[in-house]
Parts: C-alpha cells; structure tokens; sequence
C-alpha cells in the first residue's frame, strides 16, 4: 500500500431526479481501495451498493465529488474516455453472465480486445490461455447455449481477464448458480486474487463475501462499515 | 508512421466491428430474411425500371437509324369515314405519279403493300413468312436497308410484273443457310419465283415479329399473281433531299395529298405521315409514361423496404440491449456500437440489392420475352442498386443505429 490507492472516491453522491423528487441513492461516499486488494461490497438491496459499482466501474458517473482511478481523475470524463478506461482498466463479471449468444466461447472471450490497440492473433491465443487457465480447455468453439451456468461464468471471468484490468468487478458473480458452482467460482476468483489482481466484489451473501479480505457495508446510500 | 500506424489501427477497428455485424446478420436470420426479401423488392423494381428506360432509349436509335432522318412514311387510313376492310386502302398509284412528279425535294418514293402469312417453299423445304411485300425498284434503297448479295428491283421488273424476289434473312437462313440463293426457284404460295437478292440482317423486333422475317416482290406481280385490287396501295415511303428541312417536306406532303384526295378544309386527312421525329415524340412519350409508372412503384416498394428495415432494427436494437450494453461495459465506444448497426442495416441493404438486381433481370427477362418491354442490361443498373440500397441502408438505419449508440450502458444493462 504506497502511497495513493487505486480507487480513491471523496464525497461522491448519486441523485436521480423522479418527477419533482430528487432520490439521493449515495451520500458523500468516501472509499479508498488499494491495489492488489480483495474488497467484498455488502448491502440489501435499494442500499445502493449497485450504483456504486456503476460507478466504481465508469459505467455510470456520480452526480457530484471526485474519483481518483490510479491517479486519474476520472469524474468528469466524456463517453469515449470513459469507454477506452473501460476497456483497458476494468474487467466486468456480472450475475447473468451477458455473453454474446452467436458468439463461440473463444470469440466472446477475445471480444473486450477487439476493441482495443491489440493485434487478432495475440488476442486469440491469450483467449485460449485464459480459457485453460479457467479450465474450458476443451470448450473454446462452444456456444453459450451449450455451455453449463458455471461454465459461463468462467467465460465470462477469462473475458473480464482479457485485457489485463487493474481492477475486477464481479457484481453477485454466483447470483444464477448452485452453491457447489458458487464456490467453485468463488474458488477461482480468490485464485486470482492472489495472483496479484484487485477484486472487488459485489453481493447481498455473507457466505460469499467470506472469501473476501475486507467488506465495506452501505445502507441507504451511505457506508457503515469500511 | 505514426499517423500510418494509427490510420491502419482505425481500418482494423472498422473491419473487426463489421464482421461483428455479419455474425449478428448470421445469428438473427429470419430478421435479416426479411430485410432482405423486403430491399430485395425494391431494387428489383429499381432494376426493371432502369433497364425498360434503357431499353426504350436503344429501341428509338435503332428505330431512328432505320427510318431515317430525311424520310417520310404515309400510311393510308380514315379511320373515321370508311368501311371496314377499306379504311387502310386510300392511297393510290395516282398519288404515287404525282408525288414522283411534283413534290419539291423528294428523290425516291416507293409504294408498298403486303400479304400476309404466306409459304415459301425450296425443293422439299418449306417456311411460313408472316409477310410478303410487293414494292417497286429502289425498296432496299428507301429503307436503308443493304443488300448482302444480289440486286434491286429494276423498272423492267416492275413494268413486266416480273416474277422474282428479295429475301430476307430469316427466311433466306431457314431454306439455304450461309449458301447463296442467287439465281434459285423458290414457290410463294405455289407461284415460282426466282430470287434476284438478300437483304442484310437487320435484328429488330416490329409488332412481335422480326423485321426481317419477310419477302418482296415487284408490286405489280403482288396485285396480278395473288389477285388484289389493282388501284390501291398500302403504304408509301418518300425520301427527301436536305432532311434539315424535314417539317417543311412534310407539310407539302401533306397539302399535297389533300389536294389529290380532294379533302376540303375542315376535313380529317385520310392519310397518316410518319417521320423520324414523329416516331421520336410517341417514344419520348411512352418512356416518360414508363418513368412514371415504374418510378412510382420503385419509389414505393423501396420506401416499405426502408420502413421494415427501420422496423426491425428498432425490435432489434431494444431486443438487444443487454448485448449493446456489454460491449459498452467492455470499452465499445458510441460509433463502434453504431457503426455495428449501421453495417448491418447496409449489409443487409447490399444483400437485399443483389437479391433485387437477380429478381428484376428475372423479370425483365420475362416480360422481353412476352414482347411487352425491351430491357437492357448494364453496369449503371449495378450501381445504381448498389447505391440506392446502401442509401436505404444508412438513411433507415441511422436513426436505429443512433438510439442504440445512445443507450447509457447502466440502462443497456438493466434491460433484460
């Protein structure tokens, strides 16, 4: 932990306007993360730990206050930086997996690439190291529909892996999966934990937030445990 | 280099995000079925509209180079005033005389008539010929129409009734094929007849048949072998010096055979005189009445290609919005998401045209056949299509396109 942390947020609120009511969803949220962290982020829901993680992610930008990303101010960038942060610092896992249903398992695995500077045929073989890596060795050119729940989510972990990210949001990643599956999912993602990645985990599940190192709460849009 | 580099790295991010939009074209099938079969229309509609207009333009060259630009042709007619059997029957020998004799300007002029559906028979051969026309020396000449082998009418023939013959090709190639038929007897309807010449190949379609799908012989042997009136004629071709003055002939033509025919003024002339321009003018005509109707049509049929391409693409962009919110999430910028719909708004448009351009040479082809248009196929019709269906393709899908690009990924996402 030297120096600045990774994700640095001061006083960041979210409001949505609803007719003439404006909703407060955070409330001058303060939360340094540093790197190489396992952070499990816990709430029931409508707490706004969903928000926060749009905006951990850049996927959505707070209605006021500053988010530091390695350094970067990254509050008031515009959609395009926004996308190309995206793109090379966050890897996103979600619970309903969002694989691409036409696209192969090796094709949906090197899809955050094409996005991005690096050439087809590096993509394609860190694709298939990754896809090893999270034991799909023998389902590269499987289609999502023909894949388990479980074997989705590593798809969509070694997807999330692809390019490099310094930070992972997994948002409830065993949300849709059996409790067997979860662990063996939660298993991976600490596996990558301790490879060096930070991992911020978002869930309502104290059984999964265990694997975590660190658990931050919030209720009702403010944090109540850091 | 640098700007090399990042130019090339732009070109790889363009073709990676179009063969994103073939996958999904490849995945959606049935939509993309339908956007097909509806641009497909269009453009098919398109392509009949363009090569009936081109084929309409060549049908009035060809009928411009053979008519001539310094000739008149009368047909006797009066519609209005006369038995039926009569009403073609108006013009005489007498006009002839005169015409040859006082009409200032004219050099040739050249009576027709003709009997229809005869047999021509060779040896042990026979062919039936949908026309046989009786004229005077200098018919080849009236109608620019060369001789490949052989020679014209002389006077002689004509005074004497002589019984000889002109072929044309298509019954010259049906009895003797490349061989000459100079100097052979051939029986027209049993009377023997020998050939003294053939007329070139000329390939233009008139009325159904082939122009050159006939036979002639001296007018006179006409009307004494095959029994027909002696005072009337069909039809009378007039070639004039200095064609610049073509309104001027006609006129006196005209006044002239009003005079002969003793037609007051006030009367209808029982008489019609076609010229090159006259032709001209009924062409441009049924061209423009083409470009009406046809226009009208495409327009429409490329107009509901374009909404059921907006159509489906808007089911689309709303069917996939967990997928456009994806690749936001994973770094897609705005235009990248865009560009993925527009390519396959236009990939579908390109599909559909050539589809289109398949199904309208189809029909064209069948509508040739029936007589009922002369089409012409080209490469502008290629690009055209081409052109009018990406331009479905962007206008209609740009608007889709738009809205998705648009979508904030934390709303793309939600949308499942």
């Amino acid at each position: 932990m030297s120096g600045a942390a990774l994700i640095r947020l001061r006083g960041v609120d979210k409001r949505y306007q609803q007719g003439e009511l404006a909703v407060e969803v955070l409330k001058g949220i303060d939360l340094d993360i540093a790197a190489g962290e396992f952070v499990a982020l816990l709430g029931p829901s409508g707490s706004g730990k969903s928000t926060l993680m749009h905006i951990l992610g850049l996927l959505d930008r707070p209605s006021s206050g500053s988010y530091y990303l390695a350094g970067e101010d990254v509050a008031s960038h515009d959609d395009d930086r926004l996308s190309e942060l995206r793109n090379r610092a966050i890897g996103f896992i979600f619970q309903t997996f969002y694989l691409v249903p036409y696209l192969s398992a090796l094709e949906n695995v090197v899809l955050p690439g094409l996005y991005g500077p690096e050439s087809g045929r590096h993509l394609r073989q860190r694709a298939e190291e990754l896809l090893v890596q999270v034991g799909l060795s023998e389902r590269l050119d499987f289609r999502p529909s023909q894949l388990s729940g479980g074997q989705q989510q590593r798809v969509a972990i070694a997807r999330a892996l692809l390019c490099s990210p310094q930070v992972l949001l997994a948002d409830e990643p065993t949300g849709q999966l059996d409790s067997n599956t979860s662990a063996e999912i939660m298993e991976l993602l600490a596996g990558i934990h301790r490879r060096g990645h930070t991992v911020i985990l978002v869930t309502h599940d104290h059984a999964t937030a265990a694997f975590a190192q660190r658990r931050i709460v919030l209720n009702d849009g403010c944090i109540v445990l850091a | 280099m640098m700007a090399a580099s990042s130019w090339l790295k732009r070109l790889r991010a363009i073709v990676r995000i179009v063969r994103m939009a073939l996958y999904a074209l490849r995945a959606y099938r049935l939509r993309s079925a339908f956007v097909i079969a509806a641009i497909a229309l269009g453009i098919a509609s398109l392509t009949i509209i363009i090569a009936s207009i081109d084929g309409a333009e060549r049908k009035a060259d060809e009928i411009m180079e053979m008519f001539g630009p310094d000739a008149a042709f009368v047909i006797g007619g009066a519609t209005n005033t006369r038995a039926v059997g009569w009403r073609g029957l108006t013009l005489t020998y007498a006009d002839v005389r005169r015409i040859r004799a006082e009409l200032p300007g004219a050099y040739l002029t050249v009576p027709m008539r003709a009997k229809s559906n005869i047999t021509l028979r060779y040896r042990d051969r026979s062919v039936e010929v949908p026309i046989l026309v009786g004229s005077t020396e200098g018919y080849a000449d009236a109608w620019n129409w060369p001789l490949v082998e052989g020679r014209d009418f002389s006077t002689d023939d004509v005074d004497r009734g002589a019984k000889v013959t002109l072929l044309a090709d298509a019954p010259a190639l049906a009895l003797f094929g490349e061989s000459s038929p100079l100097g052979e007897t051939v029986f027209i309807n049993d009377v023997p007849m020998q050939v003294i010449g053939r007329l070139a190949y000329r390939g233009m379609p008139s009325m159904g048949a082939s122009i050159d799908d006939r036979l002639v012989i001296p007018i006179t042997t006409l009307t004494q072998r095959y029994n027909m009136d002696r005072k009337y004629v069909r039809a009378l071709r007039v070639k004039f010096r200095d064609p610049e003055n073509m309104a001027f002939h006609t006129e006196n033509l005209r006044a002239l055979l009003r005079d002969q025919h003793r037609l007051d003024t006030g009367e209808d002339d029982d008489f019609t005189v076609l010229t090159a321009e006259e032709i001209l003018k009924f062409i441009t005509m049924f061209k423009g009445g083409l470009v009406a109707f046809l226009g009208i049509t495409a327009a429409v049929a490329i107009l509901v290609g374009g909404f059921v391409l907006a159509n489906l693409f808007y089911l689309s962009v709303s069917e996939r919005r967990s997928e456009i919110g994806l690749k936001k999430a994973l770094g897609a910028k705005n235009r990248a998401i865009m560009l993925q719909f527009l390519a396959e708004a236009v990939a579908l448009t390109l599909i559909g045209a050539l589809f289109g351009m398949a199904l309208g040479m189809g029909i064209g082809q069948f509508l040739d056949r029936l007589g009922l248009l002369q089409i012409l196929f080209s490469w502008k019709i290629f690009f055209h299509s081409l052109l009018a269906s990406g331009a479905i393709g962007i206008v209609f899908g740009l608007k889709p396109a738009r809205q998705a690009a648009a979508l904030p990924p934390v709303e793309a996402l939600k949308g499942v």
